[in-house]
């Protein structure tokens, strides 16, 4: 409706309409799913589990591909690169042949108050490792850690580099002390063993935390932005989506969390190579796996100098990124991004993969 | 799935912030909103508009993205507006029966930086209003189209974002946002020691007894793993899986000797 040169007040009913309008479209959206693409669990230890995505039809299979898995942040949710058939990272990549595993960290309750930082990288992604490994009967996986997942990616393989053929990170932070770090300002003086006294941190919390980067465009904005156009069901439906993510954040299990934010965000040992989990230092140069660094340009979570970084400290020789003008959430669900990332993954495993088809049937052949 | 917010949090959301942007262009005097329809004093909209903004920052925001005071017990969706990313049932808010002379001595810093945190809020919207009034220039006509109220909202809401980012990245207010926090759980912590004294007059075990419990268990845990290692293989190993639950296909029918498919 155009309300220009219309009687005064017509622009604000129009305004109110549109208001009424939406919420409409929203309540008819209250019961959307999120996760599409068919899966079983494979493995399971204490709450998290290791899931692995049935092949689509038709989709042939990689020659000389890896099972890729995919680690994901302790502080969200997996299902965000599986939301719905048009944004799912985890079905573009099993439509490009390859085989995918995801691990779900799962509801730590009081009962994992204790559970620290190496217990996830050595016995919970080792384990999930170690079970790929075995199902497939080969020495080494690619591995996808994004974001917070991408951390522990980068410390596993770095423990580990026998059982890491390649390794690909999206918005991992690796240098926790750069200017722009606004969570790193606001946790510099908070007392971590405080925090892991009064025990495990609801997910609320962290949702309040990430809210308050940004509290208006956050909570405000982005739902006044609806009524700028006509939005299609289609359209509230995957904001909805969104939105669910976006509120459903685990619990954090108080030892874990207390070590990352001393360990990364206070002290920045992962490039000061002052890390060391289950005794064992953390040595980044150690990472010679050819690597692919994914990161937001226009991240508020995650800076995107935290990112680009990485290149630095790694020892890999065959290294490669890419930055994308899009922000944290964007990487998953935005239009050019989510077409983009897999693409890019896709392209960059490809070779690699045919390489190493190539060299396994010479070494047949001799 | 469980429902992370209650199936009404979109729409609960999405209803207070188009609230809010409605309330704003009557501060505008967009013609159908403001009362009367009387044309906007551009001049003296600052007051106002840092007036909302601040009761905003405050509602929203009881002491920072830390741990809340007065919210009401029952969880975070019970507790909080839905536009809101502010109060938890935690700190202060869950102490009950507080008389011990610690616990009182923390309420009193929790208030004390609250205070302070407010005295930001203030600054910020201030700030935000100012920046807001000076980037209209002049005195511009009120919102007449759906499309330039949208215009003018989106410039608000990058006055006030810059003014509130100006602020929260300042070292001070790092500092104070911190000590919320380290108050917060020094008050959680202080509580549950009084509620394990009590539990211990009951004979019940407590918090730091399970805990216990529950590291010897991890502990021995690690031997009977460490005892599975092969000595040469530092890679750890997958514990033996447990029947996974929650599949989301039921399981692939194994293949027989005889041939494809169970059979029973």
């Amino acid at each position: 409706m155009n309300t220009a040169g219309a009687a005064p007040g017509a622009a604000f009913q129009e305004l109110a309409l549109r208001v009424a309008a939406t919420l409409t479209q929203l309540r008819a959206a209250r019961d959307v799913t999120v996760g599409c693409s068919a899966r079983r669990a494979v493995w399971q230890l204490g709450k998290t589990t290791l899931y692995q995505y049935l092949p689509l039809a038709g989709a042939a299979p990689v020659a000389g591909a890896r099972p890729l898995l995919i680690c994901f942040a302790l502080v969200n949710r997996p299902y965000v690169l599986d939301l719905d058939p048009e944004r799912s990272l985890v079905r573009r990549l099993l439509a490009a042949g390859l085989t995918v595993y995801l691990i779900d960290w799962g509801d730590p309750d009081e009962a994992d108050r204790g559970t620290e930082l190496g217990d996830y990288i050595e016995t919970h992604l080792g384990g999930c490792v170690q079970h790929v490994l075995q199902a497939h009967a080969c020495p080494a996986l690619d591995l996808l850690g994004v974001c917070q997942g991408g951390v522990l990616s980068l410390c596993y393989a770095a423990l580990h580099p026998q059982t890491v053929a390649r390794l690909v990170t999206i918005t991992t932070p690796v240098d926790f002390h750069t200017p722009d770090n606004l969570l790193a300002k606001w946790v510099r003086d908070v007392d971590t063993a405080l925090i892991e006294a009064s025990g495990n941190i609801p997910g609320e919390l962290l949702n309040t935390l990430f809210l308050a980067l940004m509290p208006l465009r956050l909570t405000q904005q982005k739902y006044v932005r609806l009524l700028t156009g006509h939005a299609d069901q289609r359209t509230i439906e995957a904001f909805v989506r969104m939105e669910k993510w976006i509120f459903d954040s685990p619990p954090q299990a108080a030892r874990a969390l207390a070590q990352f934010v001393r360990w990364f965000y206070q002290e920045n040992r992962l490039v000061r190579g002052t890390l060391e989990i289950g005794g064992r230092r953390v040595d980044l140069g150690a990472v010679r796996a050819p690597l692919l660094n994914l990161y937001a340009l226009e991240d508020h979570i995650v800076p995107p100098q935290a990112c680009a970084v990485l290149e630095r400290y790694v020892g890999s020789r065959d290294y490669s990124a890419c930055a994308l003008a899009t922000g944290h959430i964007g990487m998953y669900v935005s239009r050019s991004a989510r077409t983009e990332i897999p693409a890019r993954i896709c392209a960059w495993l490809q070779p690699r993969s045919a390489r190493r088809a190539q060299e396994r049937r010479a070494s047949a052949r001799s | 799935m469980n429902d992370p917010f209650g199936s009404s949090r979109p729409e609960a959301a999405f209803s207070g912030a188009a609230e809010r942007f409605l309330e704003l262009l009557k501060s505008f005097g967009m013609p159908g909103a403001a009362a009367g329809g009387r044309p906007p004093d551009w001049s003296g909209l600052a007051g106002p508009l840092a007036s909302q903004f601040e009761q905003w920052l405050k509602m929203s925001q009881a002491s920072g993205p830390w741990f809340g005071a007065g919210a009401a017990p029952g969880g975070f969706a019970a507790a909080a507006p839905a536009w809101a990313f502010g109060p938890l049932p935690l700190g202060p808010a869950a102490v009950q029966g507080n008389e011990a002379p610690r616990v009182l001595e923390l309420l009193g810093r929790l208030g004390q930086l609250q205070g302070q945190l407010a005295t930001h809020w203030s600054e910020v919207a201030q700030r935000a209003a100012g920046s807001f009034i000076a980037r209209l220039g002049g005195a511009p006509a009120a919102p007449a189209t759906p499309d330039e109220a949208l215009r003018l909202y989106e410039l608000w809401v990058e006055c006030a974002e810059e003014a509130y980012g100006a602020t929260v990245r300042r070292d001070d207010f790092c500092r104070l946002q911190a000590e919320l926090a380290n108050a917060s759980a020094a008050l959680l912590v202080e509580q549950r020691r009084h509620a394990e004294t009590l539990v211990r007059a009951f004979g019940l075990p407590t918090r730091s007894e399970v805990d216990a419990l529950y590291g010897q268990l991890k502990e021995l845990r690690a031997q009977l793993a460490q005892l599975r290692v092969q000595p040469a293989d530092r890679a750890p190993r997958a514990p033996r899986p447990r029947a996974a639950k929650g599949r989301s296909r039921p399981p692939r029918k194994r293949r027989t000797a005889r041939g494809r498919g169970s059979r029973s």
